[in-house]
């Protein structure tokens, strides 16, 4: 029996998407955003840190679609622009965690005993802390900047994923292609990576998808508290917070990259759902 | 000084507050919001503005600043001679009480003013060295004070909140500590109760000596640290009083009739700091540059919505000695260009220091950077926390960050000082060095001619200018909203609150 065949057998997916529409959705939200990230320089109608005090705290208007902010800079061109970074943080912070817990929860949950019990006391120990707290204070300690929260990103979210695998892996490993595998005298490695982790995977690119609406509302907020994107960078967290004092009086500055945070988050989320039906995971 | 850290929990905190703040007192007890909450009432322990603005209220000095901020009167000392030397002041107490009935002594006044000068906590003890001794005089209403050398701004500043008179039998009893927590009032108002980190409660002092002049029977000094919070707060009748009004709201706030948006006349000036020892900053040039690459009025018209004004000496305006006439550099950044290109300065790459979390500061940073960037000066936003930024500053970790000043004595010595006479902050951290400057500085402090000593600050302002010891960026007024049934809710402008003379409808 070829390990690949059930493999796939269990991926033959692709006949269901037509069917789903909260995956055309959120497919066609993310789209939508990827492709405004893309062509930014093209289809933005302004620089989008270029100041024109003259026209400050414009209303919307066609000249300005989402009108301009305190700096007279276009708010649709610095949502336009934002969707670049906002897209990146949510693209690498969560490769990184995506990665590192991978590796260590299929390590972890193929070798057990005092590997697997120290693996995860180490889990523990980082579930101990709030999560948002220990990434402040990893930001705090490594400066301001993009940088930093992918770092700590890295850092800190990898947990999840990797108690994910490991459940999986421990429940895969037992199972009789992979005894097989091992009585066929394959590598540990191969075994790990070519039989048990391709099983094991689905769960996790499910559930990378809702993380990446948890990444992208962190990195929004990190970059809403100063400790992200740097200004003058357009990025719809800091826009929020650069337009938080004029609120009350020009509430345009703050709700469009407001509502495209949403957006995004739940493009993402309904994507994930819908992916993770298509793949029969059941959450 | 609003944090980050703060505003994390903000965001927590933003709806119990909303719920939390106290709905309006009964009548007579004025409540007033702000960002911040009191830190100490030891007058010595603070230079925070925080701090003095409530304990002007509760402590009394021995001479008062007026309500225009430019004029002494009697405050505690009803009168006063000076020997003919000029060194020893003899002054004549009131008969006035603290607040637990004892009477005011020149005992208490002498050990006050000797406490901000030797106490290891005095954060101002360099300003009152120049006094020798200062003892009691023949009876318990007279306070004699040797100076070392002549002083000009001697009287002014023992009307500094710093200075204010403490209960010597009260300090001695309960301990420096315990008075900073609960103490001896000498002023229009006592401590009732002071909420750590939310609020001060005062009450009115039936034995200050001025008792009738106070119409409120108490005030309450509420900490609501969100800008937007505290004037719904106002606007909704929970506060009757809130201050720091962001420049972004005067417009709106004015429209409402059951408001009153108050701007009085204020000593602060908002000034871009220059680390003078960092490579080509070193040079003149460059800083009259990076002066003509700043469009100030832009600053104005965008950060202060235009209440502010363009400010063009470190003197403040309105203030003793103010050159109405100083030299203001012409905006141009093309001329800058080309001044940092013959000063080899082209491609200057500038670390710029933001306070994180005060938008004022960060406006101004984005402007500016994009100001610069117009000279080819690439100026990177560097934003940290107001604690940390402050080590960065005095460590010299910077090249450029805004700060401000704001008078706390009327005499331009004190800032002159501190910010040109090389005094142990490194000239206000700029680490500006020009030792003729310096002499001036020293020289005009014991000239007690007005004519000679106005003279020498001109020169003072000129010569600061011509170096660009800092770049002046502008003036703003203390901005304060009310509602319109409370009367007499006035500043000076050193900030002082004439609460004794405040009226709630």
């Amino acid at each position: 029996m070829s390990v690949r065949a059930l493999a796939v057998g269990r991926m033959g997916w692709r006949w269901r998407l037509g069917r789903q529409p909260a995956l055309v959705i959120g497919a066609t939200i993310l789209t939508v955003f990827v492709v405004a990230a893309l062509l930014a320089p093209y289809i933005s109608p302004y620089d989008p840190i270029a100041q024109d005090i003259e026209f400050r705290l414009q209303n919307p208007s066609w000249a300005h679609p989402f009108g301009t902010d305190n700096f007279g800079r276009d708010v649709f061109s610095r949502v336009i622009w934002g969707a670049r970074i906002d897209l990146q943080i949510a693209l690498l912070g969560v490769i990184f965690p995506f990665v590192i817990g991978t590796l260590v929860g299929t390590v972890a949950g193929f070798f057990g005993g005092i590997v697997d019990a120290l693996l995860m006391r180490l889990i523990d120990v980082i579930l101990a802390f709030p999560f948002l707290v220990l990434v402040l204070s990893i930001i705090a300690i490594l400066g301001p900047g993009l940088g930093s929260f992918y770092i700590a990103m890295a850092l800190v979210g990898w947990v999840s994923y990797a108690r994910l695998i490991r459940a999986h892996v421990l429940v895969l490993k037992n199972s009789d292609y992979a005894i097989a595998a091992v009585s066929l005298g394959f590598s540990r490695s191969r075994i790990m990576f070519r039989h048990l982790l391709p099983n094991a995977i689905a769960g996790s690119v499910v559930f990378s998808m809702s993380d990446a609406v948890l990444v992208l509302l962190n990195g929004a907020a990190i970059s809403y508290l100063g400790l992200g994107v740097q200004p003058p960078i357009a990025e719809w967290g800091i826009m929020v917070a650069e337009g938080q004092p004029f609120i009350t009086t020009a509430w345009w500055i703050t709700l469009f990259p407001g509502l495209s945070i949403v957006m995004l988050a739940f493009g993402f989320s309904l994507f994930g759902d819908a992916l993770g039906d298509a793949l029969g995971v059941k959450e | 000084m609003k944090n980050k850290w703060m505003k994390v929990g903000l965001v927590a905190m933003m709806a119990g507050l909303s719920i939390g703040t106290s709905i309006a007192e009964a009548a007579g007890v004025l409540t007033i919001g702000r960002r911040e909450d009191s830190t100490t009432f030891d007058p010595i322990k603070t230079a925070q503005n925080i701090d003095f603005w409530v304990f002007s209220n509760v402590y009394d000095v021995l001479i008062r600043v007026d309500k225009s901020g430019k004029l002494l009167e009697p405050g505690l000392a009803e009168s006063w001679s000076v020997s003919p030397d000029g060194t020893t002041y003899t002054f004549k107490l009131r008969d006035a009480k603290f607040s637990d009935g004892s009477p005011i002594t020149g005992e208490d006044a002498a050990h006050s003013l000797l406490r901000i000068r030797d106490d290891g906590g005095s954060l101002w003890s360099d300003s009152y060295q120049v006094i020798d001794t200062a003892t009691q005089g023949e009876d318990t209403r007279t306070l004699v004070v040797k100076l070392k050398t002549l002083s000009a701004p001697f009287l002014a500043s023992l009307a500094m909140p710093g200075a204010s008179i403490l209960s010597k039998k009260g300090l001695e009893s309960m301990g420096a500590e315990a008075y900073a927590e609960n103490p001896i009032a000498s002023g229009a108002f006592k401590l009732k109760e002071w909420r750590r980190g939310d609020r001060v409660i005062l009450e009115r002092n039936p034995n200050f000596w001025e008792a009738n002049r106070v119409k409120l029977d108490g005030v309450e000094w509420i900490s609501v640290p969100d800008d937007n919070t505290r004037m719904l707060n106002v606007q909704a009748g929970q506060l009757d009083a809130a201050l720091f009004v962001p420049f972004s709201r005067v417009a709106e706030l004015k429209k409402d009739p059951e408001l009153v948006v108050t701007q009085d006349a204020s000593t602060r000036e908002d000034h871009l700091l220059i680390n003078h020892e960092h490579g080509l900053l070193a040079k003149k040039e460059v800083r009259k540059a990076l002066d003509m690459a700043i469009d100030k009025q832009a600053i104005v018209d965008t950060v202060t919505f235009g209440l502010g004004e363009i400010a063009n000496s470190y003197i403040p305006k309105g203030a003793l000695y103010h050159d109405d006439k100083a030299l203001q550099r012409p905006y141009d950044p093309e001329k800058a260009k080309q001044m940092l290109a013959d000063a080899g300065a082209a491609d200057l790459k500038l670390n710029y220091v933001v306070n994180a979390g005060n938008e004022v500061d960060e406006q101004i940073a984005v402007l500016l950077q994009q100001q610069l960037a117009k000279a080819g000066v690439t100026a990177n936003l560097q934003k940290v926390d107001p604690s940390q930024s402050w080590d960065k500053l005095v460590e010299g970790d910077y090249d450029l960050s805004v700060m401000y000043w704001t008078y706390d004595v009327i005499d331009p010595d004190q800032k002159t000082t501190f910010v040109l006479g090389h005094d142990s902050n490194m000239n206000y951290m700029t680490r500006y060095q020009n030792e003729t400057v310096k002499k001036l500085v020293a020289d005009a402090r014991v000239e007690m001619d007005p004519a000679k000593r106005e003279a020498m600050y001109m020169e003072l302002q000129k010569t600061a200018k011509a170096d660009v010891h800092w770049i002046d960026l502008y003036y703003s007024p203390f901005i304060n909203v009310t509602r319109k049934n409370i009367e007499n809710f006035y500043q000076n402008p050193l900030g002082r609150f004439f609460l004794e003379d405040t009226v709630k409808n």
